[in-house]
């Protein structure tokens, strides 16, 4: 019942509310507008936009000596999940399945296990470093604190569920996977898409100023 | 005087579980057999209760040729149809191993109880000073709570594996608890690996301070300071703690070990092995499951202030005097202890810098 | 609830643009921009991490731009911004920022938390939450043409001592001159050996320049203050001034916050591009070199290191020209350690020298230069940047250092093979 449930209506529901939340969050920035830049520029925005965007992948050097426990653990989490979020065979699979029809090969069981170990490593190490590090504690609201709860359960009862031989398991996994997807567009998490945006702006005003950002 | 006892305490719970523990190791090695033949003999009608499985171990056990066998099927162990020894591992596990464990686990607890019952909670007996000593960096603090995460993740799924039967059957169900151990063994496969990476990381970083020195030894050869005079200095780390720390270190490599025998079967380590490991692993983590208790203990209801360190990253200084002297009265004489505001500005609990909130006000704001 | 606390919400909410949603959902208050801001490093209090100042404006934005936010508002469960909001968020804001602009350069997410912060300012001012010394000096710009009260009369006295220096005369006015130059207040005031120096690389480069007796003040108030009409009247008077004259570019000063006003912020306050361009001098006197207008000679031998001053080179994009510019007259050119995009504030940026409360903060922040140069082992700091300058200065004599600090275009100008070239 409650099985059919998680499996049907509200997994179609959950994926409308966030595909829909998302599209919404998005154009709701860009509704806010921006002024045009009328100082004559001395390079070019998008160049600067373009490379902002891959360059702030890599951490400046001051930052990385100083905060390198968070980059570390910062790059862990976010790569072990990514692999995790789109190589794993039985993601393939439920993609392929419910939403899209297409199918990738997936990751080997042990870059799996490799990845989920890094990832849980990392969302660990991130989340003690909020709540221990008088600067991130100050920062941090409720949002941050319910984002990373969240994904950690959503990781957690996943692996829990890697037997894939209990029809339960793998039912609550979905169900916090699915309370993620609500939560995402109202949240902090929304940052795995409007970093591009943020980049994208601030790459831009420093293209036009001719400084590489 | 009671610090003392705590520490002590803190130093020793893990002796009288460790002697049960290596009990439990010894009845693994002694050959159960020969005591159930020795019932046997004494005189009961054996014919009579024969039973044809525990005749079929003894045969299996008796036979005179090797008992591996040869097969065409390419695999550890895959030449032995029963293995001789798997019995015995079972006999343990569930007669001895899960009995043993679960009552010594239960006594700790107990012990525990009727101490607090008895002293209460240990107070800092110059009250709280107005003045911090910082103890843990961020970093410190963060590595001890990943390990302590992982290790009761890991205590947790393990118990739960291991009492599952006799406790969590009668109460949940055959059917859900098979729900709940899948989940279990998975989860506490998935995270095995991290604690060793959090218990390098902690030895790393703390094995300094950890190493046994010339104010350790006057600790121990005073008793803790139970028979000797009232005040017993003790270094950054006193010698229960210390002791708290090799044993993790050393009977937390085994349980990483042995626990790595039994999740990664791709070493050719065959059964015989495996039951090894696992009896390794579990006896292991039982003794250190009673040690953290007593670790948990202090840190939280058995000792005020006790965990400020770890909790904020500094310390009261008359906490610091009366339980670490040896490093306090170093440390403040190095100038390190700052006042109550100091440490809360660095902490952000004041509304704004005193210093910056006065000039606001000198503005006329 | 006063009027003009309506007023600043009113500024703080239509500051709200697209990018500032975008930078306040995208921050995932990783705290690593505290790294990069010297009053963090200097203090190692929480307090100061740069988003953290931010906290008024993310509150509104929170309010009336997210899902949580206008639930909260409608079931009047959430707080609106307040009154104790301002103030107590008002040292943080101004006396604890120098819009240097290094957060910005390390946020993951990309965040230009120094836009951020001038754009805040805007409705800080306008509730009447500003220091004493920024308003007095922004009501001095307005009222009399320089933050620091310096007329026409100041300049025209100045200027006569520059010509009897230089034994070259100094033009005033004159229509249809290529090159207007501008001033701050301080070069006025306190370094007028400046205008001795461009005047004699002009004289020596063939350059047609002047100076207008109306618009000479490059420094912008209002931007620092955040009160953009101020600014814009500010800006308009140059602009002004530079069309009555006919001229085809406006030369900023070495002054960093004056470039940043007149060349990049200007058109967008006064709401149209400008007929003319805007070149900060160092821009001019590398392109004069290149075309071998500029001649020089001689080297320094003692090692020279370059302060980038904030507004020209990170947030201005003159970065090169001061390196080639320096290494044509010094032997020993020496980098600090952080340098160009990444250069460490001298404390004293964005309104904070302007700022007397905000004293003991910025020179516990100068600390962060202090072991920048003591790493360098240099004794002689070049830079481009009046304010900066008097800023060091006062940091070094605080701290009892044996630093010099020396203007790159004086140091050019000292350098200069003099007499007309044929051009």
């Amino acid at each position: 019942m409650i099985g059919q449930f998680i499996d049907g209506p509200l997994w179609t529901f959950s994926l409308a509310v966030f595909l829909i939340g998302v599209i919404w969050r998005i154009v709701a920035i860009l509704m806010a507008g921006n002024r045009p830049d009328l100082a004559t520029p001395k390079g070019s925005a998008g160049a600067g936009a373009l490379r902002a965007l891959f360059s702030r992948f890599l951490p400046e050097r001051t930052v990385a000596t100083h905060g390198r426990l968070q980059l570390i653990a910062g790059y862990l989490f976010h790569l072990g999940l990514l692999a995790l979020l789109f190589f794993a065979q039985p993601h393939i699979d439920f993609i392929a399945d419910r939403i899209t029809g297409l199918s990738w090969p997936a990751m080997p069981h042990w870059a799996f296990i490799v990845a989920a170990e890094l990832a849980f490593a990392g969302l660990i190490l991130l989340w003690l470093y909020r709540i221990l590090n008088p600067v991130t504690r100050l920062l941090s609201d409720l949002d941050d604190h319910i984002g990373t709860i969240l994904v950690f359960l959503v990781m957690l009862t996943g692996c829990l569920a890697l037997a894939q031989a209990f029809e339960p398991l793998r039912l609550i996994h979905l169900l916090l996977a699915e309370l993620l997807l609500i939560y995402f567009p109202f949240s902090k998490l929304m940052h795995a898409f409007t970093f591009i945006m943020s980049r994208g702006y601030t790459g831009a005003t420093m293209g036009r100023k001719g400084v590489n950002a | 005087m009671i610090r003392s006892k705590i520490l002590q305490f803190d130093s020793g719970d893990g002796t009288p579980a460790g002697w049960l523990l290596l009990l439990l190791l010894l009845l693994y090695s002694l050959p159960l057999d020969t005591i159930a033949k020795e019932a046997v003999s004494r005189g009961l009608p054996s014919a009579a209760v024969l039973n044809p499985a525990a005749e079929l171990w003894r045969d299996v056990r008796q036979r005179d040729q090797p008992t591996t066998g040869s097969t065409q099927v390419r695999g550890v162990d895959s030449g032995v149809l029963i293995n001789a020894y798997g019995d015995r591992w079972r006999k343990f596990r569930m007669q001895q191993l899960i009995p043993i464990g679960g009552y010594m686990l239960m006594g700790i607890v107990v012990v525990l109880a009727v101490f607090y019952l008895v002293r209460g909670k240990v107070p800092i007996e110059g009250g709280e000073s107005d003045r911090k000593l910082p103890r843990y960096s961020t970093y410190e603090r963060m590595i001890h709570w990943f390990i302590a995460s992982i290790f009761l993740f890991l205590a947790i799924t393990g118990l739960i594996l291991l009492f599952g039967r006799p406790v969590l059957i009668p109460m949940l169900g055959k059917e859900t608890f098979s729900i709940l151990a899948s989940a279990c063994k998975e989860g506490h496969n998935l995270m095995g690996p991290l604690f060793l990476l959090a218990l390098i990381l902690v030895f790393i970083k703390f094995v300094r301070r950890n190493i046994y020195q010339k104010g350790d030894l006057s600790w121990l050869l005073r008793g803790g300071g139970i028979i000797g005079p009232k005040h017993v200095p003790s270094n950054f780390f006193n010698m229960g703690e210390k002791t708290m720390f090799w044993m993790l270190v050393l009977v937390g490599s085994l349980i990483v070990v042995s626990g790595l025998v039994l999740v990664f079967p791709l070493f050719g380590q065959g059964r015989e092995w495996m039951e090894l490991a696992h009896v390794g692993h579990a006896i292991g983590a039982l003794l250190m499951i009673g040690v953290i208790i007593g670790h948990i203990y202090i840190g939280t209801i058995g000792m005020e202030g006790a965990i400020e360190g770890m909790k904020t990253g500094y310390c009261d200084l008359n906490w610091a005097k009366e339980h670490h002297d040896l490093w306090a009265s170093r440390a403040e004489a190095r100038g390190e202890a700052l006042s109550n505001e100091a440490v809360g500005q660095l902490r952000d609990l004041d509304p704004l810098p005193s210093s910056l909130g006065a000039r606001t006000q000198e503005a006329g704001k | 609830m006063s009027e003009q606390f309506d007023q600043g919400v009113q500024a703080l909410r239509q500051q709200i643009d697209a990018r500032i949603s975008a930078y306040f959902s995208s921050c995932v208050h990783c705290g690593l921009c505290a790294e990069a801001c010297l009053f963090y490093t200097e203090t190692d209090n929480p307090r100061y991490t740069p988003i953290h100042k931010l906290e008024p404006m993310k509150k509104l934005w929170r309010r009336e731009h997210t899902f949580w936010g206008k639930l909260g508002a409608v079931l009047g469960v959430s707080e609106p911004l307040t009154e104790e909001d301002f103030s107590e968020w008002e040292t943080l804001v101004y006396d604890s920022c120098t819009l240097c602009g290094r957060c910005s350069m390390v946020c993951p997410v990309g965040n230009d938390i120094t836009y951020m912060i001038r754009k805040q300012r805007e409705g800080f001012s306008a509730a009447g939450y500003a220091p004493e010394g920024m308003k007095e000096a922004t009501r001095r710009a307005l009222e009399i043409g320089s933050p620091m009260g310096v007329t026409y009369a100041t300049l025209k006295a100045a200027l006569a001592h520059v010509e009897k220096d230089t034994g070259l005369s100094v033009p005033v006015d004159t229509q249809g001159a290529d090159y207007m130059a501008l001033f701050s207040s301080m070069e006025v005031v306190n370094f007028p050996e400046y205008i001795a120096a461009i005047t004699r690389i002009f004289h020596a480069a063939g350059v047609s320049w002047t100076i207008s007796s109306e618009a000479f003040e490059a420094t912008n108030s209002g931007i620092q203050i955040g009160n953009k009409d101020a600014a814009a009247e500010i800006v308009n008077r140059v602009a002004i001034a530079a069309d009555k004259l006919g001229v085809k570019s406006v030369i900023s000063p070495e002054c960093g916050h004056a470039y940043m006003a007149i060349r990049w912020e200007g058109p967008n306050l006064i709401g149209r591009a400008y007929p003319f361009e805007v070149v900060h001098i160092l821009e001019l006197l590398d392109q004069l070199k290149a075309e071998g207008r500029l001649r020089l000679e001689s080297k320094e031998s003692t090692p020279m290191t370059l302060h980038d001053p904030c507004q020209i080179v990170r947030r201005g994009g003159v970065i090169r020209q001061p390196r080639d510019l320096l290494n044509s007259v010094a032997e020993h050119f020496v980098e600090m350690k952080d340098h160009g995009v990444m250069n460490w504030c001298c404390g004293g940026g964005g309104g904070v020298s302007a700022n007397e409360r905000a004293e003991p903060l910025r020179l516990q922040a100068f600390n962060r230069k202090k072991k920048q140069l003591d790493e360098s082992g240099v004794n002689t700091m070049v830079t481009a940047c009046a304010n900066c300058r008097i800023i060091l200065e006062e940091g070094i004599e605080h701290n009892e250092m044996d630093t010099a600090v020396i203007s790159l275009t004086e140091l050019i100008a000292d350098h200069l093979i003099e007499g007309r070239n044929e051009n």
